[in-house]
């Protein structure tokens, strides 16, 4: 948050500047560690390196104290490192865990959702799955380098499977496609056809006559064109989309060649919707994965600051003044037996959805700033099968299956891989928000019975070698942490920026002046939430 | 078709899934069998009912609970049983229309999506849902809205 914004946090009524104290306590109230260390940084207070290492925060001043509130992966970072400076930290958490979002569920676990249903989960030892964030892309440092600090080890994470499928229940009679053909097919057909134009001189501006040859060439050996920059069934085609029948050796050594897809009814399908997931920043290869589920990071970090954390807390009131920052909480584990505790300074790290709810004395703009962000459903299904089919059966290992159906995605373990005996499936993935909504007002038990049924269309056996119904989880953000599962962002200013949030929030939902001027981008935010592991969204 | 410009949102990791979806959802022939959804409404084209009951179930029940109870956790789902503010449905229709701090907006102006095409109710199924709630859960309100109501608070909206 730009420090321009200085004036509009004073409280009304209050008539005078803001201290120092109060400014950083309300900017960490409102966005965050992150936007605190900024703001220290800007103010002289800290100093934040770019990720080349580690961040380094000077020394403490004698004494000085930090409340930290919520130990998701934000509020775990910026109690980690402030210890590390020599802060005295206190962290308070909702929960009875630490890690928020980051998080894993194993057999014998159990989840609560709001509205009460409680969800047993009875995989079989070493199987889990990740209700929230489940995959880190290589570029991701801050979050890759607390990992390797706190000796969370890492395997790699399967994002793009050309073995997987992409499937519509309106194309190819519904029949998944395996994604190999699918792009094979589209980037051959487009490189025929530009191929052409190229020949005819059709593309008269800015390929000049030398040019143009050695587009030729490049557009054979992309698009796997024959000697006449034609995209057919053939050598060349089929060593990218497969084979009818796989060359060998022996007297059978020749390949049998498949045809390709018509360029029209590959159009008509709708699956090169699907292509370029893999091609996407947060998606390039290589991806990771703690071993064991991502809620490793955040039992990690527990260990390390273990006695700083108080689980069971929840806040009620929040208060600052001239004196530091004042936290009221109950603890939810003795009886909601209330609590005050004190700090110089504050790091808030609570979701907006959570935070306007609670009792705080900030200025009228950021209350409304706040109060302005609304909260979308998501919803992830767990499958426990007997047998690792879509291995055994189907030799896809690991990597996502991309549908039309409501499910969205099915995604295959990226561990474990040739195991005897059981597996766990993704086996959905819902945020679109009718849909998300839909399946959060089911049952968890009606989630699982949906999943599977429509599961069953896109991947065969999914029904018939489901162990039983009882031990699979229908995980939905009916959170009692969070209350939802994330914060939007809006369309018309859908720059990550929190300013911009509660500008549009602000113009377009309440009478009160914008907190922020309109357009005002923060383009450090973003880096930085990376470099400091904040997850800015659920998952990547 | 630029979905991207449909839905300005779509760009990204996570619009990705939605492109995909939408581009299924548009380009491909409509084969109306496959398309009934045993499920219910999860699809923006077969969003069509104006039953309130079904749109509360279905939606609304998400974050309010199967009976209107609401929900308490770090925070709350307001209950929508003894809620004081239902007895205006002019409240209640600005509320579904434009949201209210982390509740979607529902109305058209106000909606936006995660990635993708926000969950839109008409006037007509807004009124609906008003009520269905305002005669349920105990709620005995006997003024109903209608949608032409609904419109005119819309038309108030910028």
């Amino acid at each position: 948050m730009p420090l321009h914004n200085k004036r509009d946090l004073m409280s009304k009524g209050s008539g005078r500047s803001i201290s120092r104290r109060r400014l950083l306590t309300m900017i960490g109230l409102s966005a965050g560690s992150t936007a605190m260390y900024q703001a220290m940084h800007s103010l002289g207070f800290a100093a934040e390196t770019k990720f080349t290492r580690p961040i380094q925060l000077s020394a403490a001043p004698k004494g000085a104290s930090v409340l930290v509130l919520g130990a998701g992966i934000a509020g775990l970072v910026a109690a980690y490192e402030l210890r590390n400076a020599g802060y005295r930290v206190q962290v308070l958490e909702y929960n009875g865990r630490a890690g928020g979002r980051n998080w894993t569920l194993r057999g014998g676990d159990q989840y609560t959702e709001l509205g009460g249903d409680t969800q047993e989960c009875r995989f079989d030892p070493g199987h889990y799955i990740n209700p929230g964030p489940w995959r880190l892309p290589h570029h991701h440092l801050g979050m890759l380098s607390y990992c390797k600090r706190l000796g969370v080890a890492l395997e790699p994470f399967v994002q793009i499977n050309y073995n997987a499928y992409v499937h519509s229940r309106k194309a190819f009679g519904g029949k998944p496609q395996r994604l190999r053909t699918v792009k094979a097919d589209y980037h051959g057909h487009v490189a025929e056809l530009l191929a052409k134009a190229t020949q005819s001189d059709s593309l008269d501006a800015g390929v000049t006559a030398e040019d143009r040859a050695k587009l030729l060439d490049s557009l054979r050996f992309w698009g796997a064109l024959d000697r006449n920059f034609r995209y057919v069934k053939g050598a060349a085609s089929n060593d990218r989309r497969g084979y009818e029948r796989d060359p060998g050796g022996g007297l059978s050594a020749r390949p049998q060649f498949s045809e390709p897809v018509g360029l029209r009814d590959l159009l008509n399908s709708g699956l090169w919707a699907a292509l370029p997931f893999g091609e996407m920043y947060d998606f390039q290869t290589t991806m990771f994965q703690p071993v064991g589920g991502m809620g490793q990071v955040g039992q990690a970090f527990a260990r390390e600051l273990a006695p700083l954390i108080c689980y069971n807390a929840k806040i009620v009131d929040i208060h600052q003044d001239e004196h530091g920052v004042r936290a009221t909480y109950e603890n939810t584990a003795a009886g909601s037996s209330r609590q005050t505790v004190q700090a110089d300074w504050c790091v808030c790290t609570i979701p907006l959805s959570i935070l306007g709810q609670i009792p705080m004395n900030v200025g009228g703009p950021m209350a409304a700033a706040i109060a302005a962000v609304p909260y979308c459903t998501s919803v992830k299904v767990g499958l426990q099968f007997k047998r690792r089919f879509w291995e055994v059966d189907e030799h896809i290992y690991g990597g996502v299956t991309y549908t039309d159906l409501p499910i969205g995605q099915i995604s295959y373990p990226s561990s474990g891989f040739f195991s005897d005996g059981k597996g766990v499936l993704l086996g959905a993935y819902i945020w679109d928000m009718l849909n998300s909504m839909e399946f959060t007002s089911m049952t968890p038990a009606e989630r699982v019975a949906k999943a599977v049924e429509y599961g069953s269309t896109s991947i065969r056996n999914t029904a018939r070698s489901l162990t039983t119904g009882s031990r699979s989880l229908g995980i939905v953000h009916r959170s009692r942490w969070v209350v939802s599962a994330f914060g939007q962002r809006r369309p018309a200013l859908s720059t990550t920026t929190i300013c911009a949030d509660s500008t549009a929030a602000s113009s377009s939902r309440e009478s009160t002046p914008p907190t922020c001027r309109p357009g005002r981008k923060a383009p450090s935010l973003r880096r930085s939430m990376r470099l400091t592991g904040c997850t800015g969204a659920p998952s990547r | 078709m630029n979905v991207h410009k449909l839905y300005p949102g779509a760009a990204g990791w996570l619009g990705a899934g939605v492109v995909f979806w939408l581009a299924l959802a548009t380009v491909a022939l409509v084969d109306t069998r496959a398309q009934a959804d045993s499920a219910g409404i999860f699809d923006p084209a077969t969003l069509s009912t104006t039953d309130g009951r079904q749109i509360f179930e279905q939606i609304c029940q998400g974050c309010h609970m199967q009976n209107g109870q609401g929900a308490v956790g770090a925070g709350h789902f307001p209950s929508l049983a003894n809620n004081r503010t239902l007895a205006s449905r002019q409240y209640t229709a600005l509320t579904i229309l434009m949201g209210r701090r982390n509740m979607p907006a529902f109305g058209a102006k106000h909606a936006i999506g995660f990635g993708g095409p926000p969950a839109t109710l008409s006037e007509d199924q807004i009124a609906a849902v008003i009520n269905y709630v305002r005669t349920h859960f105990g709620n005995r309100y006997t003024d109903s809205i209608t949608a032409a109501e609904v419109a005119t608070l819309d038309q108030t909206l910028h």
